[in-house]
């Protein structure tokens, strides 16, 4: 309820900001107004499962969202821009996504300083804007990973062109302080040191874009320091140091696209390293399809992602006293609350422009999930799922 | 005989007259009379991307004919992939899509009035003396 008070009264401090400054005629051309948005529908066919927030009934609030953007010409070359997005969903933070400063004195160059989205992965930056990629949900075996999604910090991009290559890059520092949210709960994390460098290289109908990122970082579990600090007391020390929060998590993407009037190929691999025990180490990609026959635009997609940690093997004793009992039981009890994720994705769909802002999807999605479910990422296991489930999507999305 | 040769010689005007139709004219209002693009250069200049001139892309709306054709035979992209890719490029803020004029009179008049700008016409169209064609694609 909060989070969505704060939307509104984000869109309302926008919107008032916009009428205070249009009542000025001059200002008219300097200040302008867009935005997005996104609703859409979604089952799943089994009712022992959940997929992307979809349970077996029909429903509207999982994905669907408003955008507003307001964007200021300060000068020639500075520019302020604000943007408010409210989610239907409770799990998304709902309120100011992107508010910064842009400098830029030329088109190659552009620094940007304030609230941004971590351009981590192609889409990172994008995904509320369904309009702008062919899918209707983003393949989750790579963009569903419960990461911080916005910094403050600066990002700098610089574009040249050598005969007929296009290169731009980007790099940004900044740092994070909010909540993070898993399924099962909402954690504090602190995310200082955060820097990535981004290369996109476009020749002809080729775009390749490789990324690296990392960050500092500290993740509220005060359960688990005390307990650690416990298991350092009582001597053991590896796993103690297993059960840490903190530290460094490095990104590594590259994706390759190729398109053309009439086809599309899109792939992405995604590799994230985590130093702390906690932190679960990513290998994910997809490689999609799509052939356009305007308006329409069809495609498949398959999707893999292997999420797992480096869990260390008890080294309690067990059966000598009750007290270490405890302790074994509880060290593989918190083993067994940081479980592997791992699911494959397999999409159809069929995208129809049917305006120049307006387009409808239809998409169908195979979620097989076998081996391990974690229950804190797109799969869930309400009992007994049989790790087969398929996802039936619609949706509109709209930019003004 | 004169017959047939008149009807050849109607159909080769036709001919000719239908790819001049086709044809598309990228023309700039620029000093250096000399610049000539690349049809990279020209799709880059029209996506937002960085050339080494400095010209400004003006466009013409997505239902004009002559923008149809310059996104088949330049942009290489349908309409429908040019506006989503505006869409992210405007709401991550990394470029804005080239300001629009309503027709091709309206971007004549345009490139008349504003040195360094650059947009695309049909090929049949004439052009005054101060504008350079910098691209011509058949």
């Amino acid at each position: 309820m909060t989070r969505r008070l704060s939307f509104f009264t984000s869109a309302l401090c926008l919107l008032m900001f916009s009428w205070a400054t249009t009542l000025n005629a001059e200002t008219e051309d300097k200040l302008q107004f867009s935005g997005f948005a996104r609703v859409i529908m979604g089952y799943l066919d089994d009712e022992n499962a959940e997929y992307v927030g979809y349970d077996n009934s029909v429903n509207l609030n999982q994905q669907s969202l408003l955008g507003l953007q307001a964007d200021y010409r300060l000068s020639n070359d500075f520019s302020m821009t604000g943007q408010v997005v409210g989610y239907t969903n409770d799990q998304r933070n709902s309120g100011l996504q992107w508010l910064y400063l842009t400098y830029s004195p030329n088109n190659a160059l552009q620094i940007k300083l304030g609230r941004q989205r971590i351009p981590f992965f192609t889409y990172s930056d994008s995904l509320d804007i369904g309009f702008a990629y062919p899918w209707l949900t983003m393949p989750q075996q790579v963009y569903d990973t419960a990461f911080f999604p916005t910094f403050d910090g600066a990002l700098a991009s610089y574009e040249f062109a050598i005969d007929d290559w296009v290169i731009n890059y980007e790099g940004y520092w900044g740092r994070f302080d909010d909540k993070i949210y898993l399924a099962s709960q909402d954690i504090n994390t602190k995310v200082i040191g955060l820097f990535g460098v981004n290369t996109t290289v476009g020749y002809k109908n080729f775009i390749v874009r490789a990324s690296y990122g990392q960050g500092d970082i500290d993740i509220e579990q005060d359960e688990v320091v005390q307990f650690s600090q416990l298991l350092r007391q009582f001597g053991f020390t590896n796993n103690a140091d297993w059960l840490n929060a903190n530290g460094l998590l490095q990104f590594y993407q590259l994706s390759a696209n190729y398109e053309d009037l009439d086809y599309f190929v899109r792939s992405e691999f995604v590799k994230v390293k985590g130093e702390g025990g906690l932190f679960a180490d990513v290998d994910n990609f997809y490689i999609s399809a799509g052939y356009n026959f305007y308006p329409y635009t069809v495609y498949v997609s398959y999707s893999k992602k292997d999420l797992h940690f480096d869990h260390i093997a008890s080294e309690i004793p067990f059966g000598f006293t009750p007290d270490l009992d405890v302790l074994a039981a509880t060290y593989l009890g918190v083993l067994a609350a940081f479980p592997d994720d791992k699911s494959t994705g397999t999409k159809l769909g069929l995208r129809w422009d049917w305006h120049t802002n307006l387009a409808l999807k239809a998409e169908m999605t195979f979620v097989q999930a076998k081996d391990a479910i974690s229950n804190d990422y797109a799969v869930k296991d309400l009992g007994n799922f049989d790790g087969q489930a398929v996802l039936y999507q619609l949706g509109v999305e709209w930019v003004f | 005989m004169k017959k047939y040769l008149t009807l050849l010689f109607l159909c080769i005007i036709s001919f000719a007259k239908l790819e001049a139709a086709e044809a598309i004219i990228v023309v700039a209002n620029t000093s250096d009379k000399s610049i000539q693009l690349s049809r990279q250069q020209v799709r880059n200049l029209f996506m937002g991307g960085v050339i080494p001139y400095n010209l400004d892309a003006i466009a013409l709306p997505p239902e004009n004919q002559t923008r149809v054709l310059f996104n088949t035979k330049v942009v290489g992209l349908t309409e429908a992939r040019i506006q989503s890719y505006w869409a992210q490029m405007r709401f991550t803020g990394r470029k804005r899509a080239p300001k629009e004029v309503d027709n091709e009179s309206s971007v004549l008049e345009y490139l008349e009035n504003n040195i360094d700008a650059i947009g695309y016409l049909p090929g049949d169209i004439s052009i005054p003396d101060n504008l350079t064609v910098v691209y011509t694609i058949r």
